[in-house]
């Protein structure tokens, strides 16, 4: 008994030292320095001040939080309508070694070099506006870039990886014989898929969506680079107040949102997860005494 | 289906662990600066990224048998970031006029010693006179003195004023961009409309925001400081706001016929970039030679030709110089220097959220 419980700490020791180093302790010097008074020159000064939280209530910045609502919500839509056929078609092929190694290729570059990539590629004489000219589609160029359509279309393609790769390894896991046995049961192709696959693989979903919503939620690049006057985003804001504006503490409380969001994020994947297992675990009795 | 786990957790391992190795190997280079014996031949310079000519960092090596290791900011924000947050081991940086002011006041950096700085005498009293911070030169000895203008795409249009008010052009509309930079647009804004740079006054700040907002931004197709002269280069943009050297660096020789480059006559903000040792240097000396270096005419014509600037504060170097400016330094006597706005930065950064974060 004795000798488990130390084992127990040994196991949880690198863990728990890891979270404290890199979460927990720059968590805390967030929240600290959101309630100090800004320095005239970055920094803090060590007075307590609520400065940072009134200037948050603001029309201007609630603009911004729900500009940036929005583009997440609709980009991991996007993402995921996409992910879920293709981990769908991994799951089912004979080559997932090579489908997974084309998914994780894009990672060897540089995600500003992809993104330079995408400007190159929407711009108004770059290749796609090209193409359709070749294919006598338009006559003149469309305006591809430097707008909220070319933000989301490249936040899509950064982050579907995360995307597909929880819904590749669920949907694996995946007994297609239930499928099958649906279709025996008279159920249509249609309704075999939403009735007996998506419940099955319903926290893989979850976890896709919450690994693709928290990093577009604070995506910074993206609009900066492809995006228009009108697409600024929280995380713009914050890397301007840091650095321009030299006011840390309200860049500080702007972060404690992202870190909220992700938070409620993350509880509800790990939630969706506990429920799934309590649900298995009593259809499997339920199984048992039949 | 269970060795695809094990390669997902295995890519994931490897990139935590490439991720920590880059941490650790980051942190230790500061501290093996000036450990070694072959360090204290060694000059550390910080300076903005593509501001510094390569030939006369050569010269500068051969004459004197040492070493030049050079490192890079992208803002005085980021520069001086790095200073406050106890980066050390430069020997010379480059702030512009606000972030110098700052230095000084913050006792950043150290006199220098006139003794060993004979060439100051050819920085031009002019600028000295606009040095208001330090016209003695006591800390800091001008670097170069410029602005930012408009770059305009010859084939685009034949005729177009040749001011700020090209922003207001409707026949340009989504084919122009300015600086994403508060004190560069509020600063044109300004000047525009006959008003200083540094203005704290509300309703001429108010007025100026209101041109912005009104006029210019339906205009523009983004507020852009990264890729403007990528863009401009590749025909997206006709008219962009920036800096000329960013605009020609980025575009072939052969077309620079092409190009507009102009300061709007109304005047603008400008800056003037110093060399200045901080506290933390340990080859002052070595510092104090390189200064004097880079101001021998010779040398500093050197500078102008490889970024075609304008001789804007040396006296001396016009006449050893082979190329031509790519804009003329007389432009800059109705320019005004961005001065530091201290508690005041609030008032520019109210008005500049309502022309950045709305649609």
């Amino acid at each position: 008994m004795k000798r488990s419980s130390r084992l127990g700490i040994t196991y949880a020791g690198p863990m728990g030292l890891w979270l404290t180093i890199f979460f927990l302790t720059p968590l805390f010097i967030i929240i600290l320095y959101s309630v100090l008074k800004k320095g005239l020159y970055g920094g803090v000064e060590w007075t307590f001040s609520s400065a940072a939280y009134r200037q948050l209530v603001n029309p201007a910045f609630a603009k911004v939080l729900f500009r940036t609502l929005t583009v997440s919500v609709t980009a991991t839509a996007i993402t995921m309508a996409l992910a879920l056929p293709c981990g769908y078609a991994m799951a089912r092929s004979s080559h997932q070694s090579l489908f997974l190694g084309l998914v994780i290729v894009p990672f060897w570059t540089n995600s500003l070099i992809r993104i330079y990539a995408w400007i190159a590629i929407l711009s108004s004489r770059g290749f796609a506006n090209e193409l359709l000219k070749q294919l006598h589609i338009i006559e003149e160029s469309l305006s591809l870039i430097y707008n909220q359509g070319a933000v989301i279309t490249v936040l899509v393609y950064m982050y579907i990886p995360f995307a597909i790769l929880p819904l590749f390894t669920t949907i694996d896991s995946f007994d297609f014989q239930l499928l099958e046995a649906a279709r025996d049961l008279g159920a249509s192709r249609f309704t075999s898929i939403t009735r007996v696959l998506l419940p099955n693989i319903r926290s893989g979903i979850i976890t896709s969506g919450v690994f693709t919503f928290i990093p577009i939620f604070g995506a910074y690049t993206v609009p900066l680079l492809v995006g228009g006057k009108d697409s600024y985003m929280i995380g713009n804001i914050i890397v301007d107040q840091v650095t321009k504006t030299r006011n840390w503490p309200l860049a500080s409380a702007i972060s404690l949102i992202i870190t909220l969001v992700s938070t409620v994020g993350v509880m509800w994947m790990l939630m969706a997860g506990a429920q799934e297992k309590r649900e298995r675990a009593q259809s499997l009795r339920k199984a048992g005494t039949r | 289906m269970n060795h695809h786990r094990t390669l997902i957790s295995y890519l994931l391992f490897t990139a935590l662990f490439s991720f920590l190795i880059l941490v650790t190997t980051g942190c230790s280079k500061d501290e093996n600066n000036g450990e070694s014996s072959k360090a204290d031949n060694t000059l550390y310079l910080f300076n903005w990224t593509y501001y510094t000519p390569e030939s006369v960092i050569e010269a500068f090596e051969a004459e004197y048998g040492v070493n030049v290791v050079l490192d890079y900011f992208a803002s005085n924000e980021d520069m001086f970031a790095k200073l406050k947050g106890g980066g050390s081991g430069y020997d010379v940086v480059f702030p512009s006029q606000d972030y110098a002011e700052i230095m000084i006041r913050e006792k950043m950096v150290i006199p220098l010693d006139h003794a060993k700085l004979d060439n100051l005498r050819y920085i031009s009293p002019l600028v000295r006179e606009k040095a208001t911070y330090d016209p003695d030169m006591a800390y800091a000895v001008p670097y170069y003195l410029g602005a930012s203008g408009i770059a305009v795409m010859k084939d685009s249009l034949e005729e177009y004023p040749r001011d700020w008010s090209i922003f207001s052009d409707s026949r340009f509309r989504n084919r122009m961009s300015m600086l994403d930079d508060m004190r560069e647009v509020m600063g044109a804004a300004l000047a525009h409309l006959g008003y200083s740079v540094n203005s704290l006054n509300p309703d001429e700040l108010e007025a100026a925001t209101r041109l912005i907002n009104e006029q210019w931004k339906p205009n523009i197709v983004k507020f852009d400081a990264e890729g403007f002269a990528k863009a401009f280069s590749s025909g997206e943009f006709s008219v962009v706001h920036g800096y000329g050297e960013a605009v020609f660096e980025e575009i072939e020789e052969e077309r620079w016929d092409e190009v507009d480059f102009f300061l709007p006559g109304e005047g603008g903000p400008m800056y003037l970039d110093s060399m200045m040792i901080p506290v933390t240097a340990k080859h002052v000396d070595l510092a104090h030679l390189f200064i004097n270096f880079i101001h021998r005419p010779e040398m500093y014509a050197q500078f102008l030709d490889r970024f075609r600037f304008p001789s804007t504060v040396h006296t001396e170097a016009e006449q050893y110089r082979t190329t031509e400016p790519i804009y003329s330094g007389d432009a800059l006597a109705a320019y005004e220097l961005k001065m530091d706005l201290g508690e005041n930065l609030s008032l520019y950064d109210e008005l500049w959220q309502t022309i950045r974060y709305d649609d």
